[in-house]
């Protein structure tokens, strides 16, 4: 019970908060929304099909992640008993390589996608943002919750999109924004912390997604066509593959970062 | 006489014929004035005042339409209907009211009436009481009994009167009453018909305003039209703005608004509106009645310039902007050249010419921004040192150039030489020109002779510089002085980079405030660069290169950087040995000017070589102006070499001498342009016919098309046009001090680094990191008190501020002027007293809930709030926010609140976060009201409410932003000094 109210005053503040939000969203209360990561193809009347993109990315050899130092917020070093890896280079024994962020760059242009209804959640949680990397339709609303008992700051600094830089002293502070125009990528950091940061892309549509621990990722629901596909690394740049998609087949594609792969569809 | 046999005519003219003559002369008199009244009923700006109003009420019936259109059908139709029942209604009590009105007429003429009576017998009640009251003075019993009667009387008779008339006006009220109760509905409804239709209405009104009805046609007939016409000569007065019409002045009455109907109107900016039927582009800028310059007090011609009182086209002075425009002019309008009008209109590419009329003062001025970069040329290129420009903005500008009066210690004779040879071959973004080998010195003799005037100039520098010794640096890391260079600021003024050309950064000159320091190792020694700059004013007291206070350590990294930047084809040089023939020829034309030819010989012949060579050099400083862009010695007040520019723009046109050039067309701004782009032009053909001595020898600058455009915009506007000092720009004492801050801060390039008016952060090219750029002195003025500021200034290394960037606010060495200046123009800028005094200390409740507050929102975890811990570059407080030990001493305490509330709005992008959010109604709202009832703030909460009656109370103040940003600024004030 006491929780419950609890979470309502939170709920509260971020609609205060995000009401005069400075950053320039038109931001509203709302209840703490389902955290939903994995790009959802929204339903959409003629502009969705029934191809499906499926791949894999890689870094063959790469150096194991650095390890953060949070002493200089013993809050947040008290979170974690290991140790910590920054999240720029997570990639497993075989070299699969996790936060790509794959999506249709080109071939879409002239047709429009609705905005989902359900909010993407970006978690402060242990003194890092979760996910590091992320994406969002152009209009859909963006809730960004503090879930730690420590003060951060949410500084986004986009080059398109207006700046914000809001405070969230209290755990369990919310704060709403919706971004205006499409984005890649939309810088996070925390000027408290900082070795935290995400990063998000602000798409017109729906179809992307991002590479999981395996490296693996997957695109729904794509009209057929011809399309020009990027795939994103915070260190690595990017690389792009021109896909054809039929409806109901799965194109297979790959992105190898190492030194001298490239990208390959088949 | 007598006898002649001849009759003699009685006159001596023939009647026939002299009246057929009148006739004819009567019927071409006839037609010539009808001709005049034709061609004046012609006049173009007539027929675009006609075309004008009726495109104009072209415009209003489609929005009239438009606006009729938006119109709710079924709501109009509703109002009309009821109107037309209420009048039907009426209509049965038709008689009833006809009656009451009647009524009210007559009851109107009685109340007159009555009311006239009762103003009668009150003046005769007034006489009374004066009588009454002088019987009394005189003491006549009988009288004043008399008197006393009669003002009883006449008083009762008033009231009486008075009485009368008010139960007239109760009936009129009555029967008025009842009128407007009867025809309440139809006056409401057709109230609610007017306002439905106001909007269309007032619109076809403007357009009916506008039809060529016959009054109009009557009133703008030929010959009838000296009545008062719709087409008139339109003018206004501009009081304080004069025209020169030598030997006196008159003042400006501009009639452009006459031809260009809607210059000053707002609305006609469409693509369909053409010259002359456009507005005027920038009405916020300029000519509307809210803007700076509105055309009541400005009119047109005193920013274009052009015959303020002509209606002519072809004579009011249109420039056009090229050759195509110019023909079709001519074929439309008969345009003509104006070779004799001082000041034509300014072509468009140079419109901003204009502005310098008022702002002379200024060093740069909002809107104008190709003149501004003109003006900044005309200083970086050191114009003004040979030509005189008596403006305030050309005064006590520092010299463009560096001093050499110790050059001998800095470089070689053999570099200098073939520096001043070709000084874009060394270094490509250099200012300093190209002064030999130009296109009207180009035979085998004057090759010669100017390989001679080089040598000698720099034989006499050798000779009169003092060549101190400098050791050799301690041995530096080069790559640790690129980290170095790139980091700590020297990139805010200096280039590193071979492949810059100075166009690449018009119009940011300021980002070649500094020489491109390529080739360093070419051209100078080791030891005077890291002499140089551990302390640039050893070497030259007068220099704007700051002291960075770099550590020798750092000196001899950066000095081992910049000496490994090298041209081998510009090592080892030697200056040559000069044709001695050429020479002695040259120092005989010399001496010449001053002694007979004999005694010149002679005075050679006295001459050792070395002696002559320095001669030569002497002569040919003074006679290329070198000494006014560098400080040299012997040269202290010689004076500008080259002509006067203060009235350049209104020099007339046929002092411009343009040679033997025939496809540059004659106009002040083609011929300026044309010379600035290659100065000797005008030579052209006729470097055999002239003695050296006579040719032309203004330098090649190298100017790009866009930086000669630049500085003629400005050079047109050096003209003999006065102004009232009243019409002047930076006339109060805030504009002084915003003149003066400028010209400080274009002086030493504090946009280099900092962002200032907007403009700025040039250092941003080597440092990515929005967060480590150096300040936004966007709020300086709110933000900080002056006397930290004078201090801080004076002594910038005493302090480190913000101790996570790697730039270092260098020390300039400013004067106690300069700094005040500087002070001034922060407090100015953001319209704050210079000082103010401290605030009271807070009660003991204000103290608890700033301290509760400030811990709440964990300000302390960026900011330093006691003494610092070290926990490693870029990581936790004191590498993230200023300290705020330093707040109380430093800050304002009224801007801290405010700060606090919303940082982003003073600078954007800042690191500090918002913590306040908007409140619907434009205020700030506080999120602790409810995050105190959290359990982990329950001691908090308990230590603030022996302060507070109740909950409520509590909750109230801490959801008031303004008084919780309070408090934080009384806990950083008052709780936190050590």
């Amino acid at each position: 019970m006491k929780k419950i109210s609890l979470l309502m005053v939170f709920a509260l503040i971020a609609t205060v908060l995000v009401v005069g939000c400075g950053g320039g969203g038109d931001q509203a209360a709302a209840p703490a929304q389902q955290a939903d990561s994995a790009p959802a193809a929204a339903p959409g009347p003629a502009a969705t099909g029934s191809g499906t993109i499926e791949g894999n990315a890689k870094y063959i050899n790469g150096d194991p992640d650095a390890v953060i130092g949070m002493d200089a917020d013993p809050v947040c070093a008290s979170l974690h008993p290991g140790e910590v890896h920054t999240e720029k280079v997570v990639i497993d024994d075989d070299g699969n390589l996790a936060n790509v962020f794959v999506y249709v760059k080109s071939g879409l242009e002239g047709k429009s996608f609705p905005v989902p209804g359900t909010a993407h959640m970006l978690d402060q949680m242990g003194c890092q943002y979760k996910p590091h990397v992320s994406g969002v339709q152009v209009g859909q609303k963006l809730v960004v919750r503090n879930s730690d008992p420590t003060l951060h700051n949410v500084h986004a600094r986009p080059k398109s999109n207006k700046e914000f830089n809001q405070g969230q002293p209290f755990q369990g502070m919310e704060l709403e924004h919706t971004f205006d125009k499409a984005e890649v990528m939309v810088p996070f950091k925390c000027d408290v912390h900082p070795w935290m940061s995400s990063y998000m892309a602000v798409l017109e549509h729906p179809f992307f997604g991002v590479s999981s621990e395996q490296g693996s990722f997957g695109i729904e629901n794509l009209p057929a066509g011809d399309y020009v596909l990027e795939a994103w690394h915070e260190e690595f740049g990017t690389q792009t593959v021109e896909v054809t998609i039929v409806d109901g087949d799965t194109a297979v594609v790959s992105f190898d970062f190492s030194p001298g792969a490239t990208a390959s569809a088949g | 006489m007598a006898g002649h046999p001849q009759k003699k005519p009685d006159r001596h003219f023939d009647f026939g014929r002299l009246n057929r003559w009148f006739g004819i002369s009567s019927l071409a008199l006839l037609a010539v004035t009808l001709w005049m009244v034709l061609a004046d009923y012609a006049k173009p700006w007539k027929q675009f005042q006609s075309e004008f109003r009726d495109r104009e009420r072209q415009v209003l019936l489609q929005q009239a339409s438009a606006e009729r259109q938006q119109i709710d059908e079924s709501e109009l139709n509703q109002l009309r209907q009821d109107i037309s029942q209420e009048e039907d209604g009426l209509e049965a009590s038709r008689t009833e009211i006809h009656e009451l009105k009647k009524t009210l007429g007559k009851l109107g003429k009685k109340i007159y009436a009555a009311d006239s009576a009762s103003r009668t017998t009150k003046s005769l009640l007034d006489t009374a009481r004066w009588e009454y009251d002088r019987d009394l003075q005189e003491g006549d019993e009988a009288a004043i009994e008399r008197a006393r009667q009669r003002v009883d009387e006449l008083g009762e008779e008033w009231l009486e009167n008075r009485k009368a008339v008010e139960s007239l006006t109760e009936q009129r009220d009555q029967a008025r009453d009842s009128l407007d109760q009867r025809q309440a509905a139809l006056v409401d409804a057709e109230s609610r018909l007017a306002a439905l239709l106001q909007g269309f209405e007032t619109l076809e009104q403007r357009a009916a305003n506008l039809d060529k009805s016959l009054s109009y046609r009557l009133l703008n007939a030929p010959l009838l039209d000296f009545m008062n016409p719709d087409l008139k000569i339109e003018q206004v007065m501009l009081p304080g703005l004069y025209h020169d019409i030598n030997f006196t002045k008159v003042e400006r009455v501009d009639r452009c608004v006459t031809c260009h109907v809607a210059a000053n109107r707002v609305g006609f900016d469409g693509e369909e509106w053409e010259h002359p039927f456009r507005s005027h582009p920038k009405m916020d800028m300029f000519v509307g009645s809210s803007s700076p310059h509105p055309y009541s007090r400005f009119g047109c011609s005193s920013c274009h310039g052009g015959l303020d009182r002509s209606t002519d086209f072809a004579r009011v002075g249109h420039s056009p902007s090229n050759e195509e425009e110019m023909k079709s002019w001519q074929k439309k309008w008969g345009w003509e050249p104006q070779p004799y009008l001082e000041t034509p209109i300014y072509p468009a590419d140079y419109s901003e010419a204009g502005c310098f009329t008022c702002h002379s003062a200024e060093v740069w001025t909002p809107g104008a921004e190709l003149q501004d970069t003109g003006r900044q040329l005309v200083m970086r290129m050191g114009c003004f040192v040979c030509h005189k420009i008596d403006y305030p903005a050309f005064q006590d500008l520092p010299r463009p150039g560096p001093n050499l009066s110790q050059v001998a210690g800095k470089t070689s004779s053999g570099w200098a030489f073939q520096w001043i040879t070709a000084p874009r071959d060394f270094r490509p973004t250099t200012w300093m020109p190209h002064f030999f080998f130009q296109d009207n010195t180009s035979s085998e003799l004057n090759l010669e002779r100017q390989a001679v005037e080089i040598v000698s100039a720099v034989t006499y520098l050798w000779e009169k510089s003092a060549s101190p010794e400098y050791p050799p640096p301690p041995p530096g890391d080069p790559r640790q002085g690129q980290v170095l260079f790139e980091t700590v600021g020297c990139t805010g003024c200096h280039l590193m980079d071979a492949e810059a050309k100075r166009d690449d950064f018009f119009p940011q000159i300021n980002r070649l405030h500094g020489p491109n320091l390529i080739r360093t190792g070419s051209k100078v020694s080791a030891g005077w660069l890291y002499s140089w700059i551990r302390n640039p004013r050893q070497y030259a007291p007068d220099t704007r290169m700051p002291d960075l206070r770099l550590t020798d350590r750092e000196a001899a990294d950066i000095t081992a950087y910049l000496m490994s930047s090298r041209d081998p084809a510009f090592e080892g040089l030697e200056l040559p040995e000069p044709d001695p023939q050429v020479r002695d020829e040259m120092v005989l034309n010399y001496l010449r000017n001053n002694e007979t030819i004999e005694q010149s010989l002679a005075v050679l012949q006295e001459m050792s070589a070395h002696e002559r060579n320095v001669y030569l050099g002497f002569e040919t400083i003074q006679k290329y102006g070198c000494w006014g862009c560098h400080d040299l010695s012997g040269f202290e007040i010689a004076k500008p070499i080259g002509v006067e520019l203060t009235e350049e723009g209104t020099k007339p046109l046929h002092q411009f001498d343009f040679g033997h050039v025939h496809d540059v067309p004659h106009t002040r701004h083609d011929w300026i342009r044309t010379k600035l782009l290659n100065p000797r032009i005008w030579d052209e053909g006729k470097e055999a016919v002239k003695n050296y001595a006579e040719l032309l020898k203004m330098p090649n600058f190298g100017m790009s098309e866009r930086e000669a455009e630049a500085v003629v915009t400005m050079v047109l506007g050096f003209t003999r046009e006065s102004v009232e000092a009243s019409s002047r720009a930076g006339q109060t004492t805030r504009s002084i001090s915003l003149v003066e801050g400028r010209r400080l801060i274009t002086r030493f390039n504090c946009q280099g680094c900092h962002l200032i008016e907007g403009q700025g952060h040039a250092i941003r090219t080597s440092i990515e990191d929005v967060g480590m750029l150096p300040p936004n002195l966007a709020a300086e003025g709110a933000r900080v008190k002056s006397d930290w500021l004078f201090e801080y200034l004076h002594a910038p290394g005493a302090v480190r501020l913000r101790p996570w960037l790697t730039t270092r606010m260098p020390t300039f060495g400013f004067s106690d002027d300069e700094v005040n200046a500087l002070v001034s123009y922060f407090a100015a800028r953001e319209e704050r007293l210079a000082f103010l005094s401290d605030p009271a200390r807070p009660g003991a409740r204000e103290l608890v809930v700033g301290e509760v507050t400030f811990n709440m929102f964990q300000c302390a975890k960026c900011h330093p709030a006691g003494p610092q811990e070290d926990l490693g570059a870029g990581v936790g407080a004191g590498d993230l926010a200023p300290s705020l030990l330093l707040a109380k001493q430093r800050l304002r305490h009224d801007w801290v609140p405010d700060w606090i509330r919303d940082p982003q709005s003073w600078i954007p992008g800042s690191k500090m976060p918002a913590n306040f959010p908007r409140s619907p109604d434009g205020g700030y709202t506080s999120p602790l009201a409810m995050a105190i009832d959290t359990p982990m703030f329950a001691q908090q909460k308990e230590r603030m409410m022996r302060y507070f009656s109740s909950d409520e109370e509590l909750k109230a103040y801490l959801g008031d932003a303004d008084y919780v940003t309070g408090v934080l600024r009384d806990h950083i004030w008052w709780n936190l000094e050590d």
